[in-house]
């Protein structure tokens, strides 16, 4: 409820900030849709009632169907705007070359756990993918105790929770498993939906709110939960565990953590923009980071569809990656060499 | 001949239905036909379900394109959803043949006894039939959030072994919930119409109230009564959100407890095709609409063994 206040506070401020600019810009009034990630939904919310507050004629509906239909029906032309956690895949993206995945902002996960008494808790991509294979079953395991030393970890079964609906989340986080563990990377690989083998206690539960009641009503419980939740997550007296970068050092995601991870990837991101910012290089980076999308297709039906994208997107990477929008939703701005490269993609959008 | 134009519109209107069930049917067979050929008959019995790896190059298989490591079992999905109906409908049955009986025959002698001295009160009996029809109504999603908030923690702390509430017994507690109201009323309004001359002939014999209903009123009711239960295993068959919302989403194992967690068949399409639509290949989807045809097949059988139950076609004996 509190989060949604905030939410609610920043779009007013937002609102009111735009509409005291009141910036006149080329006159659109193009009917947009925006379908796709449940993640990006409510930031999108944000921007297009900022946006068409300081845009006369704007006009875009935002649906939330989930990232694998937001890339579906960009693909197919059902939609302008595709939202996804993930960029298209190579196949995909050979069979549809003028499909664009264009970075808006970062996203990043946090993996919390529901353990009373403990405090703090170090975890590892093996550790991780040794709990959710099921090799891993109780929280004294000595894999978990070496990498806490003086932590007094319960003698209890793990309660691994993982989304039983398709998730960008499911992604990010099976993505980070596969970087950092050889094992998971040849027989589990990574996906929005992945065959989780069958452990005994396991609970799978639907968004980031179910995985959130779940962990709760499960002590000795273990979840990974989008970034945009952490502080429901802080106000139900869950913990949120550090993990293992790639240059072994245990970070928390914090502003400072994520930001440096998005940094050390800024610098090598392709002009196509399809990277995984998941397991990065830098000593404080934090391994579960991610871009958000909009997938477009480059070859819109009108000329007036395209510069509508291109006015709206343009405006999202730059005024709309404001803090007073992305700090509702705890999801970072992109780094200027990124807002480059996604101007240099809108741009082809014709 | 005389064309009539009345005549001719509401023919129209009426193949309408028929020729929407007979496309969706068509779509699904035709759309599924290439998963028919991967799967073969290992889609009934395996329990293994992977979309393989989305993001690496498809492979072909049979001639045909499917993602690397894709493999469509669905055993496990329809044990889970057969278990879970059919366990919803031992919750559901006692205890709306319970609520069905005490509407029909114990609240006609409370409002007797009380509303004499209160002839103010409206009456009683119509109110409370009309909430159990309102149970009815509720959205399914509100049953889940029930479930997540209420039963689920409830199941977990005082009754699951292994400490997580969500599973097949939290499922089928939800799903009784669902469905009582359905058979409850059906079984109320039937009741009603046993002639008042059975009744009371029963009483002027001697009977006991108790053998009144029992051995005069229910054996007249019962070919409505297994309708009744046949219409509301197809609705707990088909249920899909509350079932997602506290089933714990169980997959590639078969359910071996109460508190296993389990999918069921609709809950599973919906929890999968978004993934699906990210695949290059379009197998999932495909396979995805082979599940829904079973599916399909599976609440077209019930509902048909319900028209032939409740028509009486199957001569269930009536009682001399």
């Amino acid at each position: 409820m509190t989060n949604f206040t905030k939410l609610l506070r920043a779009g007013v401020a937002a609102l009111a900030i735009t509409a005291a600019a009141g910036t006149a810009h080329a006159q659109v009034d193009v009917p947009l849709i925006e379908s796709g990630s449940s993640l990006l939904y409510p930031l999108f919310n944000l921007w297009v009632g900022a946006y068409s507050a300081s845009h006369a004629g704007a006009d875009i509906t935002t649906t939330s169907t989930g990232s694998g239909a937001g890339i579906a029906q960009s693909i197919k032309g059902l939609v302008q705007i595709g939202a996804s956690d993930a960029y298209l895949s190579d196949t995909l993206a050979k069979d549809h070359p003028t499909v664009l995945s264009i970075p808006l902002a970062i996203s990043s996960q946090a993996v919390n756990y529901n353990l009373p008494g403990v405090g703090s808790l170090n975890l590892s991509g093996p550790i991780l993918a040794g709990i959710y294979e099921g090799k891993i079953t109780q929280w004294n395991d000595p894999a978990i105790a070496a990498a806490n030393p003086g932590v007094s970890l319960p003698n209890h079964v793990i309660v691994p929770i993982h989304r039983l609906d398709g998730s960008g989340d499911t992604f990010i986080f099976t993505q980070y498993l596969a970087a950092s563990d050889a094992g998971w990377a040849s027989t589990m690989h990574y996906g929005t939906a992945v065959s989780w083998p069958p452990i005994s206690g396991e609970v799978g539960a639907k968004g980031n709110s179910g995985m959130l009641s779940a962990l709760g009503n499960n002590p000795y419980g273990i979840a990974y939960i989008g970034i945009s939740f952490s502080d429901k997550v802080k106000a139900a007296g869950l913990g949120q565990a550090a993990l293992l970068n790639k240059a072994g050092q245990y970070v928390l995601p914090t502003t400072a953590n994520i930001s440096a991870a998005a940094e050390s990837v800024a610098n090598s991101t392709p002009a196509d923009e399809r990277i995984s910012m998941i397991f990065a290089d830098g000593p404080t980076a934090y391994p579960i980071v991610n871009y958000e999308y909009a997938i477009v297709d480059s070859q819109q039906p009108a000329p007036a569809i395209a510069e509508a994208i291109r006015d709206f997107l343009g405006w999202c990477i730059t005024e709309g990656n404001d803090p007073s929008f992305l700090n509702a939703v705890h999801f970072l701005p992109l780094p200027p060499a990124v807002v480059t490269l996604s101007q240099a993609q809108i741009a082809k959008i014709q | 001949m005389k064309l009539r134009p009345f005549r001719l519109t509401v023919l129209c209107l009426s193949l309408m239905i028929p020729a929407a069930l007979v496309a969706v049917v068509l779509f699904l067979v035709v759309y599924s036909g290439q998963a028919m050929v991967f799967n073969g008959l290992h889609f009934l019995t395996d329990v293994t379900w992977n979309l393989g790896d989305l993001y690496d190059d498809p492979v072909v298989v049979k001639g045909i394109q499917v993602p690397a490591g894709a493999e469509y079992g669905i055993l496990a999905f329809i044990v889970g959803t057969l278990a879970s109906s059919f366990l919803a409908i031992i919750i559901a049955v006692p205890l709306s043949v319970g609520t069905a009986i005490f509407l029909a025959e114990a609240v006609p002698e409370i409002e007797r006894a009380t509303w004499r001295h209160f002839p103010w009160l409206p009456p009683l009996r119509p109110a409370l039939a009309m909430l159990v029809e309102l149970v009815a109504v509720v959205p399914s999603v509100v049953f889940g959030l029930w479930g997540i908030a209420v039963l689920i923690p409830f199941i977990g702390h005082h009754i699951s072994p292994t400490g997580s509430g969500y599973g097949l017994l939290a499922a089928a507690i939800v799903l009784a919930l669902m469905i009582t109201p359905i058979i409850a009323s059906t079984l109320f309004d039937a009741l009603c119409q046993v002639p008042k001359e059975n009744r009371e002939s029963a009483f002027a014999l001697g009977s006991t109230h108790f053998e009144v209903v029992t051995k005069a009123m229910m054996p007249m009711v019962r070919a409505t009564l297994i309708g009744g239960i046949v219409l509301a295993l197809g609705r707990a068959l088909g249920e899909t959100m509350a079932v997602l919302m506290v089933s714990g989403g169980g997959s590639n194992i078969l359910p071996h407890s109460l508190f296993s967690p389990i999918s069921t068949i609709a809950s599973f399409i919906v929890g999968q095709l978004d993934s699906a639509e990210a695949d290059p290949t379009n197998m999932s989807v495909r396979a995805l609409s082979e599940v829904a045809l079973v599916l399909f097949l599976i609440t077209l059988a019930v509902n048909a063994a319900a028209k032939l139950l409740s028509s009486g076609a199957l001569n269930v004996r009536k009682r001399q």
